[in-house]
Order: structure tokens, then sequence, then C-alpha cells
């Protein structure tokens, strides 16, 4: 995985005099010149409106734009490229889910279930929607080691539960939810299943179909892409019961002065001018991460949290959440400690070059009820090395010596 | 201005001015910092518009406790009319500290705290 850093230009900057280790991979991802050339490639070569003109590069941007839709398709196994919606991000994915799919299908009492640590982009629009129609929102319960069982999950499927919406992989704790077997339960009992990917596509191999869910969220920035664009997988069949979201140019069939009708989908929910470029540049993401294989970034993974739990245990103070095993987690290690708040750490780790995050990351219920303020997250992806981890190891220990 | 984590300014922060609760005090107020779920507990003694005695209390990073410390040693014998005029530049005027632009957010937690404090003791009166 070494070889990979020289793809990543920003990997050679220097923040306080010293070599940046890029520990905040859940936050966002940094990108590899691949993609960084195909933006700017498509802007200097290939830059028009899509869907629209019978011009030369409109026709090129328009095959560009549905080619990347294809790669997306392809990389999610989803079994046909129509069922991926380009958004700006999950959040924008999710919100449609909740407003687009939601309104529709939601009625009074009707339960919505999703997990203790979903992120607020997960949690927030559902608020919002259960309010709307007078349905309501229901929790799966984390265990003491950070995971869901399916015992809590079939204890929670009552009759009034339409959807579960549920994380693969929890953005702090880690933890890998067995979404396959929770879409099966669900099943059984005619209940849709909504998944956040943001955390899982990035980092392990997911195949919509496999998972057989009914919606598939996640975003570009965290899988080595640009911001600004994400995706929202729509099971074909749900899709006719799917209700766009936003209304105007390009997502019309006819339109007379009494009213509008719609076009098919995936335009059908891409009103206005798409973000063309950064589809492209996703496209390229996906590109170089299947060249690498999703199968050997995972097991990277696995092996640098392996490595970093194991030199964690040095520092007593240290109350790591989530799964103790490597295997049942992301790529990504949270902790506490008593009477030293995250933020200082980050800041102390920052003098050092040392990206972290530190805060609730979007996941405050699950803080609260935990009774942790702030966690410091450290979250890595392929360019991360064992010598990285060191360096934020000595970090540490000077922070702790400082504030401790 | 000075640098965070320097010796000195971390035994503020391990051993600050006024932290801890008043039995009986004109107001309190509680606010949290969105960023990182933080909640600071911001007391006041208030007699004939003056501030008499001022704690803070809560778990919160350095920046927080470090501008608490400094803020309730500031407020002690100050008029409200005069503690209403408080900006945000003011304070980081007063703590002096080379703050980021998202820690300055941990700073003024303590500012805000106050001025929420004051609009509810105006409104009790």
């Amino acid at each position: 995985m070494k070889e990979t850093r020289k793809d990543f230009p920003i990997l050679n900057r220097k923040i306080n005099g010293n070599d940046l280790v890029y520990l905040d991979n859940a936050a966002t991802s940094q990108k590899p010149k691949q993609v960084i050339d195909t933006i700017s490639e498509y802007y200097e070569n290939h830059n028009a409106n899509v869907h629209r003109g019978l011009h030369t590069l409109s026709e090129e941007a328009t095959q560009m734009y549905e080619d990347a839709r294809k790669k997306v398709a392809h990389f999610i196994g989803a079994a046909h490229p129509e069922e991926i919606i380009f958004t700006k991000g999950t959040t924008e994915s999710l919100n449609r889910v909740a407003i687009g799919w939601g309104l529709a299908n939601l009625k009074t009492d009707d339960v919505v279930l999703i997990s203790d640590f979903e992120h607020h982009s997960n949690m927030v629009p559902w608020f919002e929607e259960t309010k709307m129609v007078g349905a309501k929102v229901e929790y799966l319960v984390s265990n003491e080691n950070g995971e869901i069982t399916l015992e809590e999950v079939k204890s929670k499927l009552t009759d009034k539960v339409k959807l579960i919406s549920i994380t693969q992989a929890s953005n702090v704790l880690g933890t890998i939810v067995p979404v396959k077997e929770i879409c099966k339960l669900a099943h059984e009992k005619g209940i849709l299943v909504c998944v956040d990917g943001a955390q899982a596509v990035p980092h392990m191999k997911v195949n919509v179909q496999s998972l057989d869910c009914d919606f598939y969220a996640f975003s570009g920035h965290k899988m080595l892409g640009p911001t600004g664009i994400g995706v929202l997988w729509v099971r074909r069949e749900i899709l006719e019961k799917f209700e766009p979201y936003e209304f105007g140019g390009g997502m019309i069939d006819e339109v007379t002065y009494e009213g509008a009708t719609y076009t098919q989908a995936p335009v059908k929910f891409e009103a206005g001018t798409p973000n063309v470029a950064d589809a492209v540049g996703l496209g390229a993401a996906v590109d170089y991460l299947e060249n690498i294989g999703m199968d050997k970034i995972r097991e990277h993974e696995i092996k640098l949290n392996e490595y970093f739990l194991e030199k964690l245990k040095q520092f007593e103070q240290i109350r790591i959440i989530g799964p103790k095993e490597s295997e049942k987690r992301a790529g990504l290690v949270s902790f506490f400690i008593k009477n030293i708040h995250a933020h200082d750490i980050a800041s102390v780790l920052n003098g050092y070059g040392i990206a972290v995050r530190s805060g609730h990351h979007c996941v405050m219920p699950y803080h609260v009820k935990n009774n942790f303020s702030a966690t410091t997250r450290v979250s890595y992806y392929l360019y991360n090395t064992e010598e990285e981890l060191d360096k934020l190891i000595e970090g540490l220990k000077k922070a702790l010596t400082l504030l401790g | 201005m000075q640098d965070l984590y320097q010796e000195e300014l971390m035994d503020m922060f391990k051993n600050p001015h006024n932290r801890g609760a008043m039995d009986d005090p004109s107001i309190s107020i509680s606010k949290k910092n969105p960023m990182c779920g933080d909640e600071l507990t911001l007391q006041l003694d208030i007699k004939d518009g003056v501030i008499k005695n001022a704690k803070f209390d809560g778990i919160a990073c350095s920046v927080t406790v470090i501008s608490s410390s400094i803020l309730t040693d500031y407020l002690m014998g100050k008029s409200i009319e005069e503690v209403k005029k408080l900006t945000k530049e003011d304070l980081l005027k007063l703590i002096n500290l080379n703050l980021t632009t998202s820690r300055v957010a941990c700073a003024t937690l303590v500012l805000f705290a106050l001025q929420e404090a004051i609009k509810n003791y105006e409104k009790g009166n």
C-alpha cells in the first residue's frame, strides 16, 4: 500500500514543520493525482451542460457523466445504472429517502427504526419527516461492545415498523453492522432497509444486491473523490414509489402552462444542472480503488487496527470505544481520556503535523448517553502506515505529559 | 499573544480561578458548545446592578477553562451595564491567546453564557 503514497500530492505537505500525518479520513479522504487530473481534464477539454445540447462538447460531457454513473453502479453491484441518483453527498441522499420516499409512504403511528449511534444525518431527517406525517423514530440499542445484535433487531421489529435506516459502519465506534442479516429479518416482515454507507463504501467491498437492501447512500469525498458529489442507490421497484424532491429543468417530460409531467429515473431525480465534473471525478476515484482492490484496502486497515489497538494498550488512561476486535471495526479508533479534553489532544497533535478529529463526530446523543463529552478519533486509509501511527503514539505521550 | 500549551497556561487550566458552584446565585445558565458537546455552567451573584461573584463549572477543554477563569475574574465588581458591552473581540483581547479559528468557539462559550445570563436576569427583574 505504501506505493500509493506517491499518488497523493498533499502527503508532501509540511504542517508546523513536520510531515503531514493525515488520520482524519473518516471526515474526508485525500485525493490522488488521477482524480485531480481527471477533473482538470474535464474542464479543459469537455465542459458543457449535459442532456441538453446537440453539440460535440455536450455529447462528450453527457457521455462522461453517464459513464461515471455506470462505473459507480458496477462498483456497488447495482443491477441497473438508472438506480444511481447523483446527489451532493450522503446527507442529501438520506434526506431524499426521508422526504422523497418517507412522505409518500409513511403514515401516522408508523415507526422508523434507527440505531442509537447513527450520524446526525441519518437521525435528524427522520425526526423532521416523522413529525410531518405523525410517525415516530425508535432505536436499536447497541451493547457494551458497540454492536447491534440480531436479537435486539428481532425484538424491535413490531408491525408498526416500516423502515430500518442504519449505518453499515459507524463513524464513531467503527462498528461494522450486520446489514445483510438485518435486511433478511426486515424483509421477512415486509420492512424496507435504508443503509448509510458513508464509512463502508470507501473501505470495503459493498454489493447492494448481495446485501439485499432497498436504499443505499454514500459520499464521493470519503472515497478519494471530490466533495459535492454523492450517491443514492434505490432499488428499481422502489423508484416507482419515490417522489422527486427538487423540481425544475432537466427532470421534466412535458411542461404546459397548466402543469408538468416528469421523465424517468434517474434524471427525474436530478433537477437542474448536475455536478458533472465531480461525478466524472468520482468515476476516476472508483477506477483508482478498483485498480487496487477493495479487499486489499480492507485487509490493510484491519492490520492498522491491530497495530494501533495493541500500541494503545500502553496508556492506562485511554478508554477505547467500540468493538475490541480489529476485524469487527472499520479503519478507525475513537477514544477518550478522563479529565483531558479531546480538543486539547487534537491541538497538541496538530503541533506535530498530525491530523485527527476531536468532538462528538456528529453523533451527539450517543456521547451524552455514555457520559463522554468529546472523543478523539483516528481514522486511516490505504496510504497510512505503521510508521505514521508510531508518530501519533509519540504525540499522544507528549500530550499526556503536558495536559495530564 | 501567547501560544496555548505552555506550562503557565496549563497551570491555569489545571487550577483555574472561580471554578465551582455557589449556593444562591442570582442567575445560573448552562450553555453547550455544539462542536464538541461541552457544557459550561456560569453563575452570577448580582447586587444593585453589580456582579459580586462569578463562578463557572463543567467538563471543558483548556481554552474554555482558561477563558472562563480569566473572564470570571474580570467580572468581579463590574456593573451589568459595563459587562453588557463586552464583545467577542474584547474577550479575545482579554485572554490574549493565539487561537485557531475553530478554537475561538471554545473561548467564546463563556461569553455567550454571560450574555444570555444577563438577558435572563433582566427579564426576571
